[in-house]
C-alpha cells in the first residue's frame, strides 16, 4: 500500500511546477545557409543551390589590364569580355542556364546538380554539387574566306566539375573544385592561349566574412596539365537587398568556364583586371514580390 | 488507507483534467512595411500553452520556420538579422493580468511576460482576443509591434528603404484541452 501512495505521489511530482514549454527546432539537421554569398563567385560557379522556380541573372564584366594606368582608365577602356547568364532552378538540386560571353560571341548551356548540403550539425560535413557545360563559338570570322572558317564541330568546347565546398566557421568559406574543359578544335582563331584538347585544373575558392553583408573572396585555379599560368583572382563581395555585387582583380579576362581553363593568365599583380559582377535572383510564378 | 489511495487517485485526476490548453501549429506572422517594399513572413509551427491554472502563458516560434516567399530573402533573413543559428527561437512567457472568463465570446485579454528574440528579453503587454470554440478548445488572437532596434537588430543603411524598423508581428492559435 505505501508503494502506492509512493508511486501516487511520484506520479504528481513528475510535472514540474512552473512548465514551460520544451524549446525544440522543428528540423535538427538544417542546412548551412550561403556557404557564399551568390550562386558565382568572382568568376567560378558554387554550390548554392537556387529554389524552385527561381532564376539567377549574373551580368559579369572583366576590362582591360590595369597597366595603361590613367590613360586608359587602368583598363576600362580596353573593352570588357561581357557575360550575361540566366540559370533558372527546375527543382530544389536541379538548375539550368544559359550564358553568353563577348569574346569569341561564345554560347553556353549548362546545369548544377545538388548532390548534398552542408548542415548546421555537421551530421552532413560538405556541400557537393557537380556542373557542366557545353558551348559554342558564334563568331562568323567574316574576315576569313568561307572554307577556311570552322565548321560547327570545330566550335564546341565542353566544361565538367565537381564543386566541393564547407563553411569552417560562420565567418569562412572554402571550395575546391576539381574541373575539366574540353575544346573540340583549339583552333588559333579562338581568343585562347592553350593549343591542346583537354585541360585539367584544380579551382579554388574562399570567403573570408568581414561584415554582416560582405567578404573578402580569393579565387586560385592552378592548371594541372598544362604549362599555362594559372588563374589568381582577389575581391570583395557586397549584399545589398536582393542584389549581391562582386568586385574583384583577376589575371584573366574569361569568364565561363571552358575559357578560365584554356584561355591563359597574366602575371598576378603586373597584369590584373578589374572585374565586376552583379548577381541578382528573382522569385517566379509566385504572386508579384519583389526583393 | 483506502480513503487515502482514493483521494491521491481524485487528486491525481484533477491535475490531469487541469486548465491547461496546448497547440502545436499556431499561426505567427510578421509585416514588414518600408516606404519601398512590403511583405510579409509567415510561419505555421507557432508552440503555445496556456495554463490557467498556474496562470502561465508560454509560446515560441522556431524562427528557422519563417517563410517570406523568397528563399534568398529568408536565407539574409535568418544570417543577417535573426542570426539563427546563434538565436534559433522567438519566445514569450507571461501571466494574464485578470484570468480570462472562457466564454464562448471573444474576450480581450491582456498578458504581461518577456518577450525574447535575438538574444535580447523585454517585458512587453500584449493584448490579445481569447474565445471559448463549441469542441472546448480556446482561440487566441494577438498582435503587438517588434522595433528591431529594441532587440538589437541592425538595418544597414543600404536597404533601410526595404525594411520596416518596427514590425508588426500577430499570433492566431486553437489551444486544444490537454488531455
Amino acid at each position: 500500500m505505501k508503494k502506492l501512495i509512493l508511486a501516487f505521489a511520484f506520479l504528481g511530482m513528475s510535472h514540474p511546477i512552473f512548465a514551460q514549454l520544451e524549446r525544440k527546432l522543428e528540423n535538427e539537421n538544417l542546412p548551412v545557409d550561403l556557404i557564399f554569398h551568390a550562386p558565382r563567385h568572382i568568376n567560378l560557379l558554387t554550390v548554392e543551390p537556387l529554389e524552385k522556380k527561381s532564376m539567377h541573372f549574373a551580368i559579369m564584366h572583366t576590362f582591360g589590364t590595369l597597366d595603361g594606368g590613367v590613360e586608359n582608365l587602368w583598363g576600362l577602356d580596353n573593352g570588357a569580355n561581357i557575360q550575361f547568364s540566366f540559370e533558372f532552378g527546375l527543382s530544389e538540386k536541379l538548375s539550368l542556364g544559359f550564358a553568353r560571353s563577348s569574346r569569341d560571341k561564345f554560347y553556353n548551356l549548362y546545369g548544377r546538380y545538388h548532390l548534398l548540403e552542408q548542415t548546421q550539425n555537421d551530421k552532413v560535413p560538405l556541400s557537393v554539387s557537380v556542373a557542366g557545360g557545353m558551348g559554342a563559338v558564334s563568331n562568323p570570322y567574316r574576315f576569313l574566306g568561307p572554307l577556311e572558317r570552322p565548321d560547327f564541330s570545330d566550335r564546341l568546347a565542353y566544361s565538367a566539375q565537381v564543386m566541393l565546398a564547407r563553411r569552417f566557421s560562420p565567418k569562412i568559406s572554402f571550395q575546391l573544385s576539381p574541373m575539366m574543359s574540353y575544346f573540340v578544335n583549339p583552333l588559333e582563331i579562338y581568343q585562347i592561349e592553350g593549343d591542346q584538347n583537354l585541360y585539367l585544373a584544380l579551382g579554388m575558392s574562399g570567403k573570408i566574412k568581414v561584415t554582416e553583408r560582405s567578404s573578402l573572396t580569393l579565387q586560385y585555379i592552378p592548371n594541372l596539365n598544362s604549362d599555362l599560368r594559372s588563374n589568381f583572382g582577389i575581391g570583395w563581395d557586397v549584399e545589398a537587398g536582393g542584389h549581391v555585387f562582386q568586385m574583384y582583380f583577376v589575371t584573366s579576362q574569361a569568364l565561363n568556364e571552358q575559357y578560365l581553363l584554356a584561355g591563359g593568365n597574366g602575371v598576378p599583380g603586373e597584369e590584373f583586371r578589374l572585374g565586376f559582377n552583379v548577381n541578382r535572383i528573382f522569385a517566379m510564378g509566385q504572386k508579384k514580390r519583389s526583393y | 488507507m483506502i480513503r487515502f489511495v482514493f483521494l491521491c487517485a481524485f487528486l491525481l485526476s484533477l491535475s490531469a483534467k487541469a486548465q491547461e490548453f496546448q497547440t502545436q501549429t499556431g499561426k505567427a506572422i510578421f509585416l514588414s512595411k518600408a516606404s519601398l517594399s512590403e511583405f510579409t513572413g509567415e510561419s505555421k509551427t507557432l508552440k503555445g500553452l496556456i495554463d490557467l491554472d498556474k496562470n502561465l502563458v508560454d509560446f515560441f516560434l522556431d524562427l528557422n520556420t519563417l517563410k517570406t516567399g523568397i528563399t534568398l530573402r529568408d536565407k539574409h533573413m535568418r544570417e543577417n538579422y535573426l542570426e539563427t543559428e546563434k538565436y534559433p527561437f522567438a519566445e514569450f512567457t507571461g501571466k494574464f493580468e485578470t484570468l480570462p472568463s472562457l466564454s464562448s465570446t471573444s474576450e480581450k485579454v491582456t498578458v504581461r511576460g518577456k518577450f525574447k528574440i535575438h538574444g535580447v528579453e523585454r517585458e512587453i503587454v500584449v493584448v490579445g482576443a481569447l474565445k471559448k470554440l463549441p469542441n472546448g478548445s480556446l482561440e487566441l488572437k494577438a498582435n503587438w509591434t517588434v522595433a528591431l532596434n529594441d532587440y538589437k537588430i541592425e538595418i544597414p543603411k543600404l536597404v533601410f528603404y526595404e525594411l520596416a524598423a518596427e514590425q508588426q508581428v500577430s499570433i492566431e492559435a486553437i489551444l486544444n484541452p490537454k488531455k
